[in-house]
């Protein structure tokens, strides 16, 4: 029945997803699905590393930016096919976060924070003070990939088809890792590092597989920001801010579940762009966020899907057991595991 | 009595091992060498330096100095999965189980897998399953498989963690204090299944504070005090070693 149900669910997402462009009212709404799109692809390419290994990085903007750049830069200088240039951008990108990784998750906890918000404010300067290459402050203005005659709000529902694509990639491969052996070991890294490589699990190697695949879906979701938004500033792009959301969403829907930074995805920006609409001339969508943030610490340390489904178990006496069998179940395992005690010195002998 | 050098195969062995922290030397140039196939004590006074050797043998921290062989391997200074691999398996003293992974979840983590395709493959192999199951049927958890570790009680998460350990299939196993914060029926209960296991041919490495357990179990037992061996030998041997007494005694 549980099954069926989440089958259900992923379907009425996925009706909801193909339906909203025909359902928003206008361009500006179809913007903020495109911009809520990209937040639930980069809040989900930054959980590879910090729902199953538990390394916080609050510096994941160094990939998205560099994505975009990346993607901006080949198409600029080579006429690359823009698409190709996306993905040739998150290779770069992945390559690029090979050394990094090496030299980051040898520390944890405040330390691997740290390095990761450094590593953005190096790039930030760089891609500044860069100006002949990188356009510096002036920003890099990057050739739309649809033609003049594809009107914006055309151009909209089209990238967020393709965001929605690129979720879905994502998505799948978090699901293949999280039920493979590599997933069984990432989790456990996050559960217990020494403890995991005691047991054999090479957790530096798992680490850095992690990191660069996080790296690499976070760069591919920069590429196609900057293909959409067709216009790149170091500042924003290289910015705490957008690291920090994706932290916050995840954090928010649940790093242990799959759709959670989806889900915080969705209520994140949403909010950012209605206290932005509401309250442009203000900072207060950083106030809102920052409360929010201090809300989900206090009161659902797990985020919203795990509080949620406790909440629901709560009210489905049947099902409340996380053993996920009934009490006669239960009561039916623990006689016959009584009897086998009484049996040990047998079956102890058979076995020998 | 003495046992001839010919019938006992060293196990784990070190020489000079030596480890500090800041000023204060936990193991001083430790030479120590375990029995092969046998159930091997370690016991010593607070403080000598029994867990620091563990984790200077199992790659946890890296030794100052000194040489450590597992059958004649040097495993010195290597990375604690590396050791894993040479065959070691070891628990904790205070226990350490993966406490937001299932039971089976737990067992799984030490489930090896070489190739890449077998990294990618479902966890849940139903031969790995069945494997699991029946350690966990061995230390008496099994109805506990969809539980999360951390909602077991202490005595289950001992017996979680050395199911876990044995998942990996290693030929020596090192236990620092199954005994610990454990009630006394789960103790036999564990000593039985360490009698057990080697019989089996599984070689221990144990320690432990609690005399009567680590007489009426052990073959070897290894005396540490303030980082070094001071005496080895037979239980009935060590037990009446005037050093010995003086270690734990002070007199």
């Amino acid at each position: 029945m549980r099954s069926a149900s989440k089958a259900l669910g992923l379907l009425a997402a996925v009706a909801f997803v193909v339906a909203f462009p025909r359902m928003a009212p206008d361009a500006f709404i179809l913007s903020v699905g495109v911009v809520i799109m990209s937040y639930a692809v980069l809040a989900t390419s930054w959980n590879f590393v910090g729902g199953f290994t538990g390394y916080i990085s609050l510096g994941h903007a160094a990939y998205s930016g560099l994505g975009a750049y990346a993607t901006g830069l080949l198409v600029i200088e080579t006429g690359m096919n823009p698409w190709l240039a996306m993905l040739a951008g998150g290779l770069l990108v992945a390559a690029f976060a090979v050394p990094v990784g090496i030299a980051s998750l040898r520390v944890r906890g405040a330390s691997f924070v740290i390095v990761s918000i450094a590593l953005v404010l190096i790039l930030l300067l760089v891609f500044q003070s860069w100006g002949s290459f990188t356009g510096g402050s002036n920003g890099l203005r990057v050739p739309r990939p649809f033609g003049t005659d594809v009107l914006r709000p055309e151009q909209h529902e089209r990238f967020f088809y393709l965001h929605a694509v690129l979720l879905a990639v994502a998505l799948l491969t978090w699901w293949l890792i999280d039920r493979s052996r590599f997933g069984t070991g990432l989790k456990a890294i996050r559960e217990d590092e020494d403890k995991a490589q005691s047991l054999g699990v090479p957790t530096f190697q798992y680490k850095l597989v992690a990191f660069v695949v996080s790296a690499f879906f976070t760069a591919l979701g920069g590429g196609m920001y900057a293909l959409w938004f067709g216009f790149l500033d170091p500042i924003f792009q290289f910015s705490i801010l957008v690291g920090s959301y994706m932290v916050l969403m995840s954090l928010l829907g649940g790093i242990r579940s799959l759709f959670g930074p989806v889900l915080g995805a969705v209520i994140v920006g949403y909010a950012v762009e209605y206290f932005k609409a509401q309250y442009g001339d203000t900072q207060f969508h950083l106030v809102a966020m920052g409360l929010l943030l201090a809300l989900v610490v206090l009161f659902m340390p797990d985020g919203i899907i795990p509080a949620a489904s406790s909440l629901l178990n709560r009210f489905r006496p049947q099902a409340a057991s996380i053993r996920e069998v009934t009490a006669a179940e239960l009561a039916e395992q623990r006689r016959s595991a009584a009897d086998a005690e009484e049996r040990e010195p047998v079956t102890e002998g058979a076995r020998r | 009595m003495t046992v001839t050098a010919a019938a006992v195969q060293p196990n784990l062995a070190t020489v000079g091992l030596t480890k500090s922290f800041g000023g204060v030397t936990a193991v001083d140039g430790a030479t120590v060498t375990f029995q092969h196939g046998k159930v091997n004590a370690l016991i010593g006074p607070n403080g000598s330096g029994k867990t620091t050797f563990f984790n200077c043998v199992t790659g946890m921290i890296k030794p100052d100095a000194g040489t450590a062989t597992y059958r004649g391997r040097d495993i010195t200074g290597k990375a604690s999965h590396r050791v894993a691999r040479t065959g070691i398996g070891r628990s904790f003293q205070l226990c350490r189980v993966f406490p937001r992974m299932t039971v089976m979840e737990n067992m799984l983590v030490a489930v090896r897998s070489t190739s890449l395709r077998r990294q990618l493959a479902s966890a849940r192999d139903p031969q790995e399953l069945d494997r699991a199951r029946g350690l966990l049927a061995r230390v008496g958890i099994d109805h506990l498989e969809h539980s999360e570790a951390r909602d077991l009680s202490y005595g289950q998460q001992k017996l979680l963690e050395l199911a876990g350990v044995l998942m990996a299939d290693p030929e020596t196993i090192m236990l620092d204090e199954p005994a610990g914060g454990v009630n006394p029926a789960l103790i036999d209960r564990i000593a039985n299944l360490v009698r057990d296991l080697n019989a089996e041919g599984k070689t221990f490495i144990v320690v432990e504070h609690n005399m009567d357990l680590v007489m009426s179990l052990s073959d070897h037992v290894v005396v540490f005090d303030r980082g070094r061996q001071i005496c080895e030998g037979p239980p009935s041997v060590v037990q009446n070693d005037p050093r010995v007494l003086e270690a734990y005694l002070g007199i």
